[in-house]
């Protein structure tokens, strides 16, 4: 028997545990700094200036009802098989995905999502790369909004409201956890370089390449503006799109231009726009297209307004280079803003009440809110120079107006422009 | 060890069996399922029905349905064989096997329904896993009651290998279910985790499976075993360390890097345990003994699986290596080694190790012309599936980290998938046909004996 007895306890239960010992409770155990227990996270956020900063923080629990039930739902459809929650300092992955894993992250994870398999992208920075429009009609129809996608519809998700889908709690509570999901990490995405691109170099204005962009255009962008462009693809037919409607190319108006209002945008404009998607809608970025395939579907797009042939661009305003933001800028910023009566849409404290905000329509029809500025989800773009260039020109088929000829010094922009950004500071741990 | 020597409850060992081949033709086929999904992705589209849900069956059915349903009951014919005593209180047999298989059913029931831990390879709810603890608990005291009451002093290599299995599992199944899903959060339960799952592949599956080799090659083969100095190598180095390696699921992650080093080190010292492993085999049917591999079936099979764990295991050992894990890790690469190992490896070494008991528990003789059709199907359909799994890895991976987006290397894997489930398909026929076939020979036989 003497064999059998070390069998079973030298190899069976020693070497068992000796690994569990070494590589499970060790690092565990060791000091946090070292070890794997930290929960000190590096997070970018908005300060009082206006500016983006890094900070040291503590990662905070998930303390939000709706999000914890989306991960256990997340758990429970098996997400996890198909997406990965940890990007590596390799192969290219904080390109495509967003800064590098960090322990603290995790530090509230259980059990944790980190996964082996990616037959869809990671998730772990996913949080506020898409609205949540987007997510609303991925889950309803993937295909429709990614025709080669091979992820499972999960309609379980929806109830039906005035003929189209609308996200039920279940899907509402997935969709608040997958945009929580990177936020450890705070406003990382608004210092993202791939993504708030200034702009691109020319276009090459080959013709071949519109018709390299019509592929490209119907492998990525019908599903939501439709293959004639007129904004009405199989999406927002199917799902409720409660933030904002897909463009319809055909009217020839788009919102982020640096030229006047009115004009079409320049080709860089449409660049950047695309790259970094519009924030808090359903236009996704798309700055993992390479660069070709960008500018070829730009010239496709163009194609849907005569517009773009007619009227060539009016000439573009141009940026400064932004000052530095300090206290004196942001207090005159305040009194800009008052001045010059943003607050009428914009509501005094910012929060998109302003007195008229009730009542704004856009050229389509919709009802179009005034931004709030206190969400720190910007539209134009998270950049000094985007808000800039937005009030400059204006946001064409919307409300908000140009105010190019208002200004007595660049200086009252800049003040405004960081008054503007400061009113999404993030509370608390500030450096 | 061949003559009958009436210790064996010959009952049981048919019925863990039968479920054995059950789960083997299910399990696989809700691959083939899976794998369809690729190229029509919406044809499954049920709330209970999907790809997420229905994957954890996948796994958990190759895992715990097919390899241990049949490992567990060719344990309770190889056991008497080797101690020449009946298992310990043989009436436990049936209730461990009715334990096992019915926790089974209802664990997939419940993970259909939405009952997922999110622990992969750890997703049966806790009643059913505790089923399985129960189950192997039953058979692990079965086991060494038999052993303690036998006839030999020296105790067989395959031996070893089914008592540390059997008591590494035990704990690993506490763990998994109790332990792991409860305690130390975050980054610490990736690592645990990569332990629980390597405990699973390397410190039961693994052993289980060699423990059938080193019992059915020589038996079947009528040899001797090659080196008894080798197998003691194999099975410490194995037993050193197998437990170390499982954090090499997670590389570059935020684990500390010394950890991460340990685990690709042991990693890499599997080598030892697996090229001298396999060289034993290969040495057994040295000196004239290669004609059992066209003649007899269990050797055949046994002799394939062995150079597909030498493949699958020897790409796990260096894909550890960072630089070959960068481009493909998460990619196909990796289901390849999975399908290589459990697969090629220790479900073929079992299927085999049924082609020599089944007509010595059953009787009668099977359709060699069908049992020739089924192993070509099996062996083309499980190499060309690790043929086609890492060229598409290695293409999806190589483009990922030369920057291409995303879709773009999804499309490109559609053609690939779509022949995966071809070879898919093929394997599962083959396998369908193997316990068929057995199954029929069996009724001849009983009729025959009724008849008499
Ligand atoms: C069969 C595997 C699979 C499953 C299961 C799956 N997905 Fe996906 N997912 C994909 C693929 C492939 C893509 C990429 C194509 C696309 O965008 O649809 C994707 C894309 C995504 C994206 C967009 C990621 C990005 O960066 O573009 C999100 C978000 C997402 N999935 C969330 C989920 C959630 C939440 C679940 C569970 C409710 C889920 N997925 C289940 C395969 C899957
Ligand atoms: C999931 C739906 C969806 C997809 C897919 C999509 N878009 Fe959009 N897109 C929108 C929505 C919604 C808006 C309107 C946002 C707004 O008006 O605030 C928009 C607006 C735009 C605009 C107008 C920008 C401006 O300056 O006003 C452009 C240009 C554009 N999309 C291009 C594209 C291109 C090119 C693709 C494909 C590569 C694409 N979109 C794919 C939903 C989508
Ligand atoms: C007549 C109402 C109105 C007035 C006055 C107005 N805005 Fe707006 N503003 C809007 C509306 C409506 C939007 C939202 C457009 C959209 O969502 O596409 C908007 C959007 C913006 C945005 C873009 C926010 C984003 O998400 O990127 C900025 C910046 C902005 N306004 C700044 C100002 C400033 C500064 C002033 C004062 C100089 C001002 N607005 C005055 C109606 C107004």
């Amino acid at each position: 028997m003497k064999r059998a007895k070390t069998i079973a306890l030298v190899a069976g239960f020693g070497f068992f545990f000796l690994a569990l010992l070494v590589q499970g409770i060790l690092p565990y155990l060791l000091k946090p700094a070292a070890g794997i227990s930290s929960r000190e996270v590096t997070r970018t956020v908005r300060t009082p200036l206006g500016d983006l900063a890094e900070v040291k923080a503590e990662a905070a629990p998930v303390t939000d009802g709706g999000e914890k039930r989306g991960r256990a739902i997340y758990l429970r459809e098996g997400c996890w098989y198909c997406h990965s929650q940890y990007t590596r300092p390799a192969a290219g992955e904080e390109r495509r995905w967003g800064p590098v894993s960090e322990a603290g992250e995790y530090a509230h994870d259980l059990p944790h999502l980190f996964g082996t398999r990616r037959i869809g992208p990671d998730l772990l920075r996913v949080g506020g790369k898409y609205g949540d429009d987007w997510h609303t009609a991925h889950f309803f129809d993937p295909r429709a909004v990614v025709p080669d996608s091979v992820m499972p519809r999960f309609t379980w998700f929806f109830r039906t409201e005035g003929g189209r889908q609308v996200l039920n709690d279940e899907g509402r509570a997935v969709t608040a956890y997958v945009q929580s999901l990177g936020m450890q990490k705070g406003k990382w995405r608004d210092a993202f370089p791939y993504q708030n691109v200034r702009s691109g170099s020319a276009s090459p204005e080959a013709a071949k390449s519109a018709e390299r962009g019509k592929q490209v255009y119907s492998r990525r962008c019908a599903g939501c503006h439709g293959e004639k462009g007129d904004g009405k693809g199989t999406s927002p037919k199917d799902v409720l799109f409660t933030i904002a409607q897909p463009r319809d190319f055909t009217s020839g108006v788009f919102k982020f231009r640096l030229t006047p209002t009115g004009s079409v945008p320049l080709d860089s404009d449409l660049y950047r726009t695309i790259t970094a998607g519009i924030r808090g809608t359903a236009m996704p970025p798309w700055f993992n297209l390479s660069e070709d395939d960008r500018w070829d579907v730009i010239h496709y797009i163009k194609t849907f307004s005569p517009d773009f042939s007619e009227y060539p661009p009016e000439a573009p305003i141009v940026v400064p280079q932004p000052p530095k933001p300090s206290p004196e800028l942001v207090a005159r910023g305040r009194r800009v803003f008052d001045e010059m009566k943003c607050w009428e849409c914009h509501g005094r404290e910012g929060r998109g009440d302003g007195p008229k905000s009730d009542t704004l329509e856009d050229d389509f029809g919709n009802r179009i809110p005034p931004a709030n500025f206190t969400r720190g989800i910007f539209k134009s773009g998270p950049r000094a120079e985007d808000i800039f260039r937005t009030f400059m020109t204006g946001l064409s088929g919307t409300p908000m107006p140009s105010f190019a000829d208002s200004f007595a010094s660049p200086d009252d922009g800049w003040a405004l422009t960081y008054y503007v950004l400061s009113l999404s500071a993030d509370g608390g741990d500030q450096p | 060890m061949e003559k009958d020597n009436g210790l064996v409850n010959k009952n049981v060992v048919k019925e863990w069996l039968l479920w054995g081949f059950f789960w083997a033709v299910l399990a696989p086929l809700w691959g083939i399922l899976l794998s369809l999904t690729f190229n029509y992705p919406t044809y499954l589209s049920g709330e209970f029905i999907h790809f997420g849900r229905l994957r954890p069956l996948h796994v958990n059915g190759v895992i715990f349905g097919v390899f241990s349903t049949l490992f567990l009951g060719l344990i309770q014919y190889m056991v008497p064989k080797l101690t020449g005593a009946r298992m310990e209180r043989e009436a436990w047999s049936r209730a461990a096997l009715w334990i096992w298989n019915v926790s089974l059913l209802a664990g997939f029931g419940g993970i259909l329904l939405g009952y997922n831990k999110g622990l992969e390879a750890d997703e049966l709810p806790a009643l059913a896993a505790s089923g399985l603890v129960a189950s192997l608990l039953i058979v692990t005291w079965q086991v060494l009651g038999a052993i303690a009451r036998r006839k030999e002093e020296k105790i067989y290599v395959a031996l070893w290998y089914t008592i540390a299995a059997l008591v590494w599992t035990d704990l690993n199944m506490v763990f998994g279910n109790l332990v792991l899903p409860h305690v130390m959060p975050g980054v610490s339960n990736a690592a645990l985790h990569g332990l629980y799952i390597h405990y699973v592949v390397g410190l039961w599956i693994t052993p289980g499976g060699l423990a059938i080799i080193y019992f059915f090659l020589p038996a079947a083969a009528k040899a001797p075993l090659y080196s008894h100095k080798l197998s003691l190598i194999g099975f410490w180095s194995l037993a050193f360390f197998y437990p170390f390696v499982g954090i090499h699921h997670y590389l570059l992650s935020p684990i500390p890097a010394w950890t991460q080093t340990i685990a690709i080190v042991a990693s890499m010292m599997l080598i030892i345990p697996v090229w001298t492993v396999v060289a034993n085999f290969f040495g057994t049917l040295k000196g004239g003994k290669w004609g059992a591999f066209q003649t007899d079936f269990t050797v055949k099979l046994l002799i394939f699986g062995a150079a597909m764990y030498f493949i699958g295991s020897t790409q796990g050992s260096v894909e550890a290596l960072r630089g070959l894990q960068v481009p493909t890790h998460f990619t196909d690469f990796v289901i390849a080694h999975s399908h290589a190992t459990v697969f090629g490896g220790y479900v073929i070494f079992v299927l085999a190790a049924c082609y020599y008991v089944w007509p010595r528990i059953a009787g009668g003789g099977f359709d060699a012309r069908l049992a020739q059709w089924s192993s070509w199907m099996i062996m083309a359909g499980i190499s060309s599936m690790i043929g086609i799994l890492i060229i598409q890895g290695l293409v999806q991976g190589t483009a990922l980290a030369a920057g291409a987006e995303f879709v773009d290397t999804v499309v490109a894997m559609k053609p690939y998938w779509f022949i995966r489930t071809i070879t898919g398909i093929t394997m599962d026929i083959g396998i369908a046909l193997v316990g068929i076939n057995l199954y029929l020979s069996g009724r001849k036989a009983a009729a025959a004996r009724g008849a008499r």
